[in-house]
């Protein structure tokens, strides 16, 4: 067995497996390399995954994809302690090919991907953690070219003409290449998650939904003085709970993040949902939240960096999606690592179309769009005042009060705005940020 | 064929649900370790086995990736006993001088295949052993393995075995060394020898319910008050339930510290 | 039904008493000095073989015991080390079934203990075969009245057929201070409501006055005041004594799944309602330290 290769993919979540699809099927040799004990073992997330970025890659995935449900009704909810208002959306057309969302367990989805990546005849090698790049020797050690990776097994340097990092947020190998200027705390978010198991049955009832149709809520407010959002998703029998902290206020909470699922699980409009369900899983990850204020450069001389290792995740309240954009820059690093390498350029040069190919595409133009959008969810406002300022006003225009008569909607909102302490001025900023990121 | 190790794919215990979690026991990590030891001692190829299902594939390149030089998978066509995988596991290595095993396999096993093994190859046996050394080992039939195992009350028994012979080691006796990157590229793509044996159906009868414990019979300690004796009689079965004589009491340190000795001394531990 | 019990020096296994019990007092007592052990059986036993043998040697023994036992239709053994080396040897050698680690075992039944202990399989035997069963789950009460068994001495078996076994070089006595806590049959543990690392070692002094090992929470492992070996739990060791005193424990069920099924429960808890005083035979609601530095002084 040679100890040179043509591309080494680090990591086999779906930028990964993606990647070494591309590469592989290319006639190239491709050596994955993953920490866990198989593709996905060690993989969380909320629950879904729009895929079609696999259309090109894998025809009719849908048709063999382990798909727990699609998703057919999307609710986004304005949560306070006591109240919760809810904008609900349900559409039969994302019920069919070709599919809008779709919920799945990511150790199955994966490692059913990974398994496309061994069939393309990548070579997937499992419970090997990658530990630092190896360096051109001409170069010095932090400039040198980079042409293979260091694992933690006994001789375990391997080479190759290009790498690939796919190895999720906090990138080791972007970092050691020195691809990040500054990554801090405030960068990241925590996301923690409950699988909690009911019957099929009960699961179609409460959620108003049948067969493989699947709801996906998405929740600001409700995760208490913590800054974040939090989200309920449905897989066939299981239900997903979870919410997104960010981090500096969790520290400063000294609250344990099982504390803060448990009060959302608790809220009303919640509880009845999820009543009677067994905890299956507990599981806690980074997510790079800050968008495009935290990416990195995303090419090196001899390597490039996909997924959430190049801070590629969209967190941006009502969306928080990373699986199709990992799966996008993976793909696309894979084709441009094949290009380079026939090109016989694998210098942060011949690697620059990577780049450029994501800027001309969704991956860098809808996190260009929502650059604002992760802050302003975030904020103190967006967070504690105005969902309270929202509900009550839907509280009293629904009220009906006789023998008082109807108040009108703008006094009664300009009353809330007062009450929540809301300056004009500061709403009409947000309002225009918020229009712009998601107008 | 000289040196084997007998390695059994099982469920992960905190994944039991799901396979793809499945893999060696850290007993048989301990085995195959020693089988490598062994083959370095006695100048020797080691072999491994497996009775399972082709998941079990991985297993074995995980040890032919730390070392071993031949890896034969027995695919049955039914479950089987104890006794039957042993009988697998002879007919394929009947002349071999060490084989090596883990205590217990960790899904309900009862430690019976390596003793049966032994019986099969009409070997010695050395089983539960959590200490061991190497002897001087001219060739590979003429050396010595001393071997340390647990009895019970606490007692180990030093045993002196010579091949052909069975050795069914604890977890933590030996760590198994990590296999090399390249190494593991070529057990990767390397081919499993399969070898299929059909089996005769044998279903035990068998019915499953939620488990309680069997209603102990159990004598009241010496010198207790009959009081004391009924209790801890209709208490019996070891569950603790009401009737147990439980007590919740609010003491100062002092007192508290009396009154655990005076229990202990009650219920015979101390006189 | 007989039970066949390995002896050495006179000392039955643990479990040897049960499984004569489970035979109705049949048994036939295998080892050296049979006949010293058979004495401990008194109102248990009512039909004891006595076969005298020097060393254990389960190859040896399993093809001079099969002659007594091939017309026994069930023969049961203690799951203890001795057992589990013999029947199945003794299962091979009578070309029969092995039901291993059985918590009942008659004609009828044998039931065992499957799925982490969660479940209970209940099997309907075939006409023979061979059993261990697990000690600790019968139980067994000498009845006075009964009359001394009567006992047959099997002398001077000459043929081993040839068989091949170990040499035993020597067999070491337990020592309570470095014994495995897996094997400890008191135990004392400090848990998260100790004071300070000096705590543990003043346990460590009153284990020592009552001929107990010490254990420890993981709240306790991972400040550093006991080595992980000492952790007690689902990612420690599982114990199963017969006495266990918890100093600050609150009970977690990670902890408490290790934990056996000890006859005796104490703990020292200021939380009257945490789970561990819930499972305690004595529960003090209490200062841990304060009682520990009391019992101290009492015992030292
Ligand atoms: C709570 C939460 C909810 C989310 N919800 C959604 C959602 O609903 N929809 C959505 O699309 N996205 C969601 N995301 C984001 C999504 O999970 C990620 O964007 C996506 O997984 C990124 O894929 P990736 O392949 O880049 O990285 P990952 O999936 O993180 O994969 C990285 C892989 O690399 C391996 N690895 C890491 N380091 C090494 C190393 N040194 N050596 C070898 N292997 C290594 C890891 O084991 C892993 O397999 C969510 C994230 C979180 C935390
Ligand atoms: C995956 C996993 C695996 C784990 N594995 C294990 C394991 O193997 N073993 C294990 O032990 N734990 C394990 N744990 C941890 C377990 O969940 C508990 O956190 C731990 O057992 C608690 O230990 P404790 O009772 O000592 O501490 P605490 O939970 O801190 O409890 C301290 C107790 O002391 C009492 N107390 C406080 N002050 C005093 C005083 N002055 N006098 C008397 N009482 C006092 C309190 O009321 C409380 O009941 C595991 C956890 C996880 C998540
Ligand atoms: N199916 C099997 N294939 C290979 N080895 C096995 C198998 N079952 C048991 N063994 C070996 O026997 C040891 C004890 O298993 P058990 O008797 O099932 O408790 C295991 O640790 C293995 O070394």
């Amino acid at each position: 067995m040679s100890d040179s290769v043509d591309v080494i993919v680090v990591g086999a979540g779906p930028a990964g497996s993606c990647a070494a699809i591309v590469a592989a099927r290319a006639g190239l040799s491709v050596v994955l390399l993953e920490r866990g004990p198989f593709a996905g073992s060690k993989n969380m997330y909320g629950g879904v995954i729009y895929a079609r970025m696999l259309d090109e890659l894998i025809p009719k995935w849908w048709e063999q994809a382990p798909i727990q449900r699609w998703v057919t009704r999307r609710s986004t909810m304005l949560l306070t302690d006591t109240q919760a208002l809810t904008v609900d959306f349900r559409t039969d057309a994302w019920g069919e090919a070709p599919y809008n969302g779709a919920t799945a367990y990511r150790p199955d989805f994966d490692n059913w991907l990974a398994g496309h990546a061994e069939a393309a005849g990548a070579q997937l090698l499992t419970s090997t953690t990658v530990t630092g790049l190896l360096r051109d020797s001409a170069g010095s050690n932090r400039t040198g070219a980079i042409v293979g990776v260091r694992t933690d097994r006994p001789a375990g340097d391997l080479r190759a003409r290009g790498v690939i990092a796919c190895d999720g947020v906090n990138s080791l190998l972007a970092k050691e290449a020195g691809l990040y200027e500054h990554t801090d705390a405030k960068h990241f978010t925590l996301g923690v998650k409950e699988t909690l198991a009911l019957p099929k049955e009960v699961i179609d009832e409460r959620f108003g939904v049948r067969d493989r149709e699947g709801v996906d809520i998405e929740i600001i407010g409700g995760t208490g003085m913590i800054n974040g959002g939090g989200f309920v998703y449905t897989n066939l029998d299981t239900v997903a709970v979870g919410v997104v902290l960010k981090l500096s206020k969790l520290a400063a909470q000294s609250l344990r993040p099982e504390q803060v699922i448990a009060g959302l699980k608790a809220n009303h409009a919640i509880a009845p949902l999820i009543e009677g369900g067994e905890v299956k899983e507990y599981s806690a990850h980074l997510i790079p939240e800050a968008g495009l204020e935290m990416m990195p450069k995303m090419t090196a001389n001899g390597m490039l960096v996909a997924g959430d290792a190049a801070a590629l995740c969209l967190a941006a309240g009502i969306w928080l999606e990373g699986v199709n954009f990992a799966i996008a820059s993976g793909m696309y690093a894979g084709e441009t690592a094949v290009d380079a390498i026939r090109a016989g350029d694998v210098s942060a040069r011949g690697l620059a179309g990577y780049q450029k190919r994501m800027r001309t595409t969704f991956v860098l133009k809808d996190h260009r769009k929502l650059r604002r959008a992760p802050a302003l969810v975030l904020s103190d406002r967006v967070q504690h005042l105005y969902p309270a300022m929202v509900a009550n006003v839907a509280e009293r225009m629904f009220r009906v009060d006789n023998p008082q008569p109807k108040p009108g909607l703008r006094r009664i909102f300009a009353q809330e705005r007062k009450r929540a302490g809301v300056r004009r001025r500061d709403l009409i900023r947000d309002a225009w940020t918020g229009f712009r990121s998601y107008g | 064929m000289t040196v084997v190790v007998c390695l059994k794919w099982v469920h992960d215990a905190a994944q039991p649900d799901d396979v793809r979690f499945g893999a060696m026991s850290p007993a048989d990590h301990s085995a195959l370790e020693l089988a490598l030891q062994c083959g370095e001692w006695a100048h020797a190829d080691v072999t491994a086995i497996t009775v399972g299902p082709a998941q079990a594939d991985h297993i074995l390149r995980d040890a032919l990736a730390c070392g071993v030089r031949r890896a034969v998978r027995i695919e049955t066509s039914h479950a089987v006993s104890g006794a039957d995988v042993a009988a697998a596991i002879a007919a394929v290595v009947a002349d071999a001088h060490w084989v090596w095993c883990g205590d217990y396999s960790i899904d309900n096993g009862s430690g019976s295949v390596p003793a049966f093994l032994a019986a099969a190859l009409a070997a010695r046996q050395a089983l539960g052993v959590i200490h061991l050394s190497f002897g001087d080992a001219p060739t590979i039939d003429a050396g010595v393995i001393e071997a340390t195992r647990r009895l019970d009350g606490g007692r180990r028994e030093v045993l002196e075995v010579r091949a052909p012979a069975v050795v069914s080691v604890e977890g933590a006796t030996a760590h198994l060394r990590r296999a090399g990157l390249t190494a593991l590229r070529t057990a990767a793509a390397a081919a499993i020898e399969v070898i299929r044996i059909a089996t005769p159906t044998r279903v035990d009868d068998c019915v499953v319910q939620q488990y309680r414990p069997r209603a102990r019979e159990l004598a009241g300690p010496d010198g207790v008050s009959a009081l004391a004796r009924v209790l801890s009689l209709t208490g019996a079965g070891g569950a603790r339930g009401a009737a147990s004589a439980r007590r919740t009491v609010v003491l100062d340190p002092l007192d508290a510290a009396g009154r655990i000795l005076t229990e202990l001394r009650e219920w015979g531990y101390r006189t | 039904m007989i039970a066949v019990v390995v002896v050495r020096a006179g000392v039955l296994p643990t479990g040897g008493a049960e499984v004569v019990a489970e035979c109705a007092g049949r048994a036939v007592l295998v080892g050296s000095q049979v006949a010293v052990a058979a004495e401990s059986l008194r109102g248990v036993a009512t039909a004891l073989t006595l076969v005298e043998q020097e060393a254990f040697r389960p190859a040896a023994i399993a093809h001079l015991l099969a002659p007594l036992l091939i017309d026994e239709p069930i023969v049961v053994l203690p799951a203890s080390p001795d057992g589990r080396d013999l029947a199945p040897r003794i299962a091979f050698t009578l070309h029969r079934p092995l039901h291993a680690g059985a918590t009942l075992v008659n004609a009828n039944h044998v039931d065992m203990a499957r799925g982490g202990g969660r479940e209970l399989h209940r099997l309907v035997p075939g006409a023979t075969f061979v059993a261990t069963l697990q000690p600790g789950t019968r139980g067994v009460v000498p009845d006075p009245l009964l009359p001394a068994p009567t006992i047959t001495s099997v002398t001077g078996p000459t043929s081993d057929g040839d068989t091949r076994d170990a040499v035993v070089m020597a067999v070491d006595e337990a020592d309570p201070a470095t014994i495995d806590l897996g094997e400890a049959t008191r135990i004392i543990a400090g848990g998260g409501g100790l004071d300070g690392s000096d705590r543990m070692r003043q346990l460590a002094d009153i284990a020592a006055a009552i001929g107990a090992s010490v254990g420890a929470t993981r709240v306790v492992t991972d400040r550093g005041w006991a080595p992980h070996e000492r952790q007690i739990g689902t990612t420690g060791v599982v114990v199963a004594p017969r006495l266990y005193m918890a100093f600050g424990v609150a009970g977690a069920v990670q902890h408490t799944s290790g934990l056996g099924d000890p006859t005796h429960i104490v703990s020292v808890n200021t939380d009257p309602h945490c789970p561990m005083m819930q499972l305690a035979d004595l529960a003090i609601v209490g200062d841990a330290n304060a009682t520990i530095d009391e019992l101290e002084r009492l015992l030292t």
